[in-house]
């Protein structure tokens, strides 16, 4: 792929004074981070501090209480969810959710829906325009999936494949929206060592390939820590910090909220 | 106003027995959730029973034939078919019943050929007058042995080992099978009671006074209005399931009266669309039939 | 536990084909066309009659297996779109004069285009409320389309003509030629062209058309955006499909195949009759031959559900069409077996038997049997992912 410069179309992703509550219940309150182009920024924090919600958030699954989310001039609060995919908001989900029966390649082009167009008709009727945009199309996700080590099972469904191999699909198929900024929720969770070694690999690869900014949600610290420019800590639903991988690990709240949590497994 | 409380009391003996039907329905859905297409098929063979064993044995002993073999038959088909197959989702379970119905209804309707019999009743066919109204006793009955086997329903669920067992598994499967409850009796007996439920229906729907026609295709029609009424109810909601079954007999009485006799099917139907509309997983339900 | 469910063909996603694959395929598919258009000239009309039952049924099966299959949503509702595109065809079709019932005149081929646009729209009327139901909910809902369309088809007899006396449609005609015994005599190889080879040709060029326009948008953008709508609709909004939108969609396409296979239904039979009962020409039993069909083939297979269709709406026709030269059957009503009957228990069997034992249906079976003569490796092992 693409030599290791930054694209320029990259805009930066602003979590402003977001609060969400669910009744009385507060999972987030007053957060405020800010995701730099190109850069990968890790959202870390003990089980229940609000992680998923900050990310639920920002794709719109959620709708704030009260603050917003911008990306670049682009107000995401309130906007209809699917449209992120058009605004180059690429995510992978923490359960992979792909469809088990489709193959790698038909998952991965899924992720091609907001770049091409097309209905009934003219994918029925095999337009000849459907077709060469079909061939494009499959070439790119072809290029993607081999670019995360995916090539040689293109054809298999996803249900054959190992955890890891169908991970890295969900990504795959993520990165096919040609996203500027991709959203990682736990991409290591229930992987093992070596699993999760690749993936802070192919993490740091896809950085450098592709000149993007990745915001990611995780609880495994030593991959945070490996490949993360820039450290946001929730705890309780609160920023308690926020700062370079070093900085972070330095900070006595974020020790404290570790080590009371228990459930650090790293 | 008389023509009104008159349709009412029809509505509401309609009702009693499509509430029978519905718990039947929601009883097998807590249980495994699965909903069971068959339904319409175990209310036919109960009435078939009833049919071929009412000159030899009365029909007070041919009722008990009926809802007995209506009840062995539904846990036949959860212990010959549903559950061997463990590596079915309910929803093709579902599909599995939708099957299983086509061949035991188009079976009972082989043999009852050209008849359409009624099913007789135990009780006097002469409609009581109370003030101006025209009671019919097959109603009155059917609301009373309703009142009873609803009442008699939500003890055992509530208190007997059964009921308990039942709501924990309905909760957590998983929890329920690691607190020792065996997940395999409790589905079996939830598929007895449906079927218990059902051949006791019968007896009412393939009277001359509930539809006007004997056991036939169209009891199975008839049946299949316990579907709104489990839906409409919510269909984890045993509460629903007899709201529901009043409801749906209500507005077919009253919709028969008022608009239109052909529209009182769709009515129900229509009804139900409404309900699900506004409230997408029924009037009491908790969850969804999702697929996840 | 790890449970199976009943929706799970995914597409045949574009596989690189060798060239020899390839040729083979295509000599395949040019051989069944052939054989297809030569049966006319070897085969009575009463097979011919049964034939193009069978494609009534694949037609409407199609449509089912992209909706329930393709994009999980379950319907007992195909009948009422049946009844929509066949009264459809009739009104617009049907001659202007006639005191009883009314007609536009139009041009019987725009009529079918017509009737197919009716039903499309009507089922788009009904998405707001699919959309909103899952699962069992919505077959139980859908199920209530049927119940109207036994009212309506029978309150509404200047539209259909009244349960009693139904009403005849409108020969079917292209650029003025006749689909019935009349206009130009034509003749091949000896054989007679007349109204049940016209016909039989014109329900193949509709089978066709409805198959191919199926089989490209399964493989195509459509297809893709259906099945994850199906699998996860999460994922399927974070990749930018609009899950309202692709759920009326598959709605609307799948009324609009049931509403062709209605138009054929009434030019099958030469007359629009709504049903007196639930149980008939467009009733629940109609629907649930239709889920049969697709379930037996393998949800959400296009090849699956014409060859379940072939079983479902065949073995009827076929057993009766045999039941002369056998003297199997008793007469109907009598309490015996009739053809009906036997193929009721032989697909009620079925489902049953798929849903046990291949949850995959004939589809499943037909891709294990073309894969044992590929040569690429079925089973994907760790070590080959990484």
């Amino acid at each position: 792929m693409s030599a290791p410069t930054l694209r320029e179309d990259l805009v930066e992703l602003q979590v402003d004074s977001v609060t969400l509550a669910f009744g009385g219940l507060r999972a987030l309150d007053d957060v405020s981070f800010t995701v730099e182009p190109g850069t990968v920024h890790a959202l870390i924090g003990p089980n229940g501090a609000g992680k998923s919600s900050c990310f639920n958030v920002i794709s719109g699954v959620y709708r704030a209480t009260s603050g917003r989310v911008r990306f670049g001039d682009t107000e995401l609060t309130g906007q209809r969810p699917h449209r992120l995919a058009k605004l180059g908001i690429g995510r992978a989900f923490q359960n992979t959710a792909l469809s088990p029966h489709s193959t790698v390649l038909d998952n991965v082009m899924l992720g091609r829906h907001a770049l091409t167009t097309g209905g009934f008709l003219s994918c029925g009727l095999r337009l000849p325009w459907t077709v060469r945009q079909e061939r494009r199309h499959t070439e790119r996700a072809v290029e993607i999936c081999e670019f995360l080590g995916l090539g040689k099972v293109l054809h298999a469904p996803v249900a054959a494949l190992s955890y890891g191999a169908a991970k890295r699909t969900d990504v795959a198929r993520a990165l096919a929206i040609e996203p500027t900024l991709l959203l990682l929720d736990e991409p290591a969770a229930g992987m093992n060592a070596v699993e999760t070694a690749e993936m802070a690999a192919t993490i740091r690869d896809l950085r450098d390939a592709l000149g993007i900014s990745i915001l990611l949600v995780e609880h495994d610290m030593n991959l945070v820590m490996g490949i993360a420019d820039r450290v946001t800590v929730l705890d309780f639903g609160k920023r308690i910090a926020d700062g370079t991988p070093s900085e972070v690990q330095a900070d006595p709240e974020v020790v404290k909220a570790y080590l009371g949590s228990g459930s650090e497994d790293a | 106003m008389e023509t009104f409380l008159q349709l009412v009391v029809n509505g509401v003996g309609k009702g009693a027995v499509f509430a029978l039907l519905a718990l039947g329905f929601v009883v097998i859905f807590k249980a495994t959730e699965v909903v069971n297409f068959a339904h319409g098929s175990l209310v036919l063979v109960g009435g078939y029973l009833v049919v071929v064993t009412r000159d030899s044995l009365g029909w007070v002993g041919a009722a008990v034939v009926g809802i007995v073999s209506a009840g062995l038959l539904a846990i036949l088909v959860e212990r010959l078919l549903l559950s061997r197959s463990k590596l079915a989702d309910a929803n093709s379970l579902a599909l599995l019943t939708i099957g299983l119905d086509v061949i035991i209804t188009e079976e009972i309707v082989r043999r009852l050929g050209v008849t359409v019999p009624f099913l007789g009743e135990a009780w006097d066919a002469q409609p009581i007058q109370v003030g101006g109204l025209t009671l019919f006793r097959t109603h009155l009955v059917a609301i009373g042995v309703g009142a009873v086997l609803v009442t008699a329903f939500f003890l055992a669920f509530r208190y007997s080992d059964w009921g308990v067992a039942m709501r924990a598994q309905a909760e957590n499967r998983e929890a329920a099978a690691l607190m020792g409850i065996r997940s395999s009796r409790v589905t079996a007996t939830a598929w007895l009671v449906a079927g218990l439920l059902a051949g006791v229906a019968v007896l009412f729907i393939a009277t001359q006074d509930f539809s006007g026609s004997g056991l036939s295709r169209g009891t199975h029609s008839i049946a299949l209005a316990a579907f709104p009424a489990a839906i409409l109810g919510g269909l984890d909601s045993t509460a629903g399931a007899v709201v529901g079954g009043l409801v749906v007999g209500l507005t077919e009485a009253l919709s028969a009266q008022y608009i239109s006799f052909d529209f009182s099917k769709s009515a129900v139907f229509l009804v139900m669309l409404v309900v699900l509309v506004a409230r997408p997983s029924g009037l009491f339900g908790t969850r969804e039939s999702t697929r996840v | 536990m790890e449970t199976t469910t009943l929706i799970p063909t995914g597409p045949p996603a574009t596989r690189p084909r060798r060239s020899p694959a390839r040729l083979v395929r295509a000599a395949a598919w040019i051989a069944l066309a052939v054989l297809l258009a030569a049966l006319p000239l070897y085969i009575d009309t009463a097979w011919l009659k049964a034939g193009q039952y069978m494609m009534i049924g694949a037609v409407g099966a199609i449509g089912l297996t992209l909706l329930t299959g393709q994009a999980g949503q379950l319907s007992l509702a195909h009948a009422f779109f049946l009844l929509v595109g066949a009264t459809a065809y009739t009104v617009l079709a049907g001659p202007t004069d006639e005191e009883r019932v009314i007609g536009l005149g139009l041009d019987p081929g725009l009529a079918l285009m017509g009737a197919v646009l009716i039903s499309a729209l009507v089922g788009l009327a009904f998405a707001p409320v699919a959309g909103r139901l899952r699962g069992i909910y919505l077959g139980v809902a859908s199920l209530s389309l049927v119940f109207l369309g036994l009212y309506f088809g029978q309150s509404l007899d200047s539209l259909t003509g009244g349960t009693s006396t139904g009403r005849t449609p409108a020969t079917f005609e292209l650029f003025g030629f006749p689909f019935s015994n009349g206009g130009p005599e034509i003749e091949v190889l000896g054989v007679p062209i007349r109204q049940a080879e016209r016909i039989w040709y014109l329900f193949l060029v509709l089978t066709a058309i409805a198959f191919v326009l199926a089989r490209g948008a399964v493989r195509g953008r459509v297809g893709r955006s259906w099945r994850a709508v199906r699998d996860n609709e999460a994922a399927a909004t974070a990749m930018g499909v609009g899950v309202a939108r692709a759920k009326a969609g598959a709605f609307a396409v799948s009324s609009a195949f049931a509403g062709l296979a209605g138009v054929m239904t009434v030019l099958w039979f030469d007359i629009l009759k709504p049903d007196e009962s639930e149980y008939g020409t467009y009733g629940i039993n109609v629907s649930i031959a239709f889920l049969a069909m697709v379930i037996i083939g393998g949800l959400g297979s296009v090849p699956g559900a014409v060859v379940g269709a072939l079983i479902v709406n065949g073995l009827p026709q076929a057993l009766t069409l045999f039941s002369g030269d056998l003297g199997w059957f008793g007469e109907t009503g009598g309490g015996g077996l009739t053809p009906i009957l036997v193929s009721s228990f032989i697909y009620g069997a079925a489902i049953v038997v798929v849903v046990l034992f291949e949850p995959g249906g004939l589809a499943a079976i037909g891709r294990r049997l073309t894969g044992l003569f590929r040569a690429r490796p079925r089973e994907i092992t760790r070590e080959e992912t990484s």
